[in-house]
């Protein structure tokens, strides 16, 4: 009787280290200059911006759910490619993501800067590869993205920014 | 062996029982945040607001532009009294060119138009200096001061050359009007502490200052102990 007392004790102070245990993942992975260098191999083209008037701010405002935090937004655009450095806040601060569009598909997606205490997830390449290739259906991406335990509001946060940039570039390109 | 071990159990069990009441209490709630509205429900009273600071309503930096009063509090920036947007390091100063406001930090610019909406944070990335120290006026056009020299733009503030010039008329800081500490005041107590807040401060040691945190090591350390010892002593009665 007294062996299970103990294995019970040890099972609840083990499960109360774990729930006390907070997972920090705030941090800048990638300068948005390193990020744009690396994209266009060092010939990064000048930059460009979209005012977010009219039309264009009602339905940025449809795909986010809210305002876009700016009048405008900057991106970068060559032959190939359109870059977008957005920003959306995952459950109280911003994030910023870094998303390359090719042809109408998402090419990459990256965290650049995450600031929260949780979800810091999303920016590993097991959950960012599932944006590869995607395009945009009637305003949605074209697939399902599988989410992160814990993470929910930093996966919408990247799933509307990878939505937005795709609407973007095909609105600008 | 057995005893001595069975005592530390028994004398860590007795220090860290409180402690982890308040921990599984405090975890419990953080994990119901939403269902329990913690993150709306606000705290004023004034021991609080004052161990939180938040009675001194005074900004870390304050800039006149026009008719706006530019100031920061921590990481949050304002316009007269209201929220604009967010910035991680200090604002050094600000200066009006055509329809636009520009606050200056260290690695950026921050667009406003003169209704106060954030327009865009322009930063290295689109061409604008590091290192920045200042930001001022030279017959009409930005200017920054950088570690690495003087820098001159245009209005579209995306093409910097660097030079020296004598005259600039560099940004300042001012002292807050007292109308708009009023209103700031106002907006600082309205809100309060989220009750959350508190709960996640209590929880990681943090509502007791740097010390704190340090405490809540403490007392993981003895978790850790009294698990260890636990465990011990489990094997050797089954031994």
């Amino acid at each position: 009787m007294g062996q299970y007392r103990y294995t019970l004790r040890v099972l609840v102070l083990i499960s109360l280290i774990l729930s006390s245990v907070t997972v920090f993942a705030r941090g800048v992975y990638q300068t948005n200059q390193d990020f744009l260098s690396d994209t266009f191999n060092d010939a990064v083209p000048k930059s460009k911006v979209v005012w977010l008037k009219g039309d264009l701010a009602s339905t940025v405002t449809a795909i986010l759910g809210h305002n876009y935090a700016g009048l405008r937004i900057r991106y970068w655009r060559n032959e190939q490619r359109s870059v977008w450095i957005l920003e959306e806040i995952g459950k109280e601060k911003p994030i910023t993501f870094g998303i390359v569009v090719a042809a109408g598909k998402i090419e990459s997606i990256k965290v650049l800067a995450f600031r929260e205490s949780r979800g810091g997830e999303i920016r590993h390449p097991a959950f960012t590869q599932q944006f590869k290739q995607a395009t945009l259906n009637n305003m949605k991406l074209d697939r399902h993205i599988d989410g992160v335990s814990g993470a929910t509001l930093s996966v919408r946060a990247m799933t509307d920014v990878a939505r937005l940039a795709l609407y973007l570039d095909k609105f600008t390109g | 062996m057995n005893r001595r071990m069975r005592s530390l159990h028994r004398t860590m069990g007795a220090i860290v029982a409180i402690f982890v009441l308040i921990l599984s209490v405090t975890g419990i709630l953080l994990n119901h945040t939403s269902d329990f509205d913690l993150d709306k429900r606000h705290l004023t009273s004034d021991w609080l607001l004052d161990h939180y600071g938040l009675t001194n309503t005074k900004a870390d930096a304050v800039y006149l532009l026009d008719r706006h009063t530019i100031s920061q509090f921590g990481s949050q920036v304002f316009i007269d009294a209201n929220p604009v947007t967010q910035s991680h390091v200090p604002i050094l100063g600000g200066i009006i060119i055509d329809d636009l406001m520009v606050l200056a930090t260290e690695d950026a610019l921050l667009l406003f138009s003169p209704e106060g909406e954030f327009i865009e944070r322009m930063g290295e990335s689109v061409g604008v200096p590091a290192m920045i120290q200042n930001i001022g006026l030279f017959h009409g056009d930005p200017v920054v001061q950088t570690r690495n020299g003087m820098w001159r733009s245009d209005f579209m503030l995306d093409q910097w050359e660097q030079l020296s010039l004598d005259g600039v008329g560099w940004s300042e800081p001012h002292l807050m009007p007292s109308s708009v500490q009023d209103e700031l005041s106002q907006y600082f107590r309205g809100n309060g502490i989220t009750v959350e807040r508190v709960i996640l401060d209590i929880h990681n040691g943090r509502i007791l200052g740097k010390y704190g945190v340090w405490f809540a090591d403490l007392l993981g350390a003895f978790l850790v102990l009294i698990s260890l010892t636990g465990l011990w002593l489990w094997l050797r009665r089954r031994l």
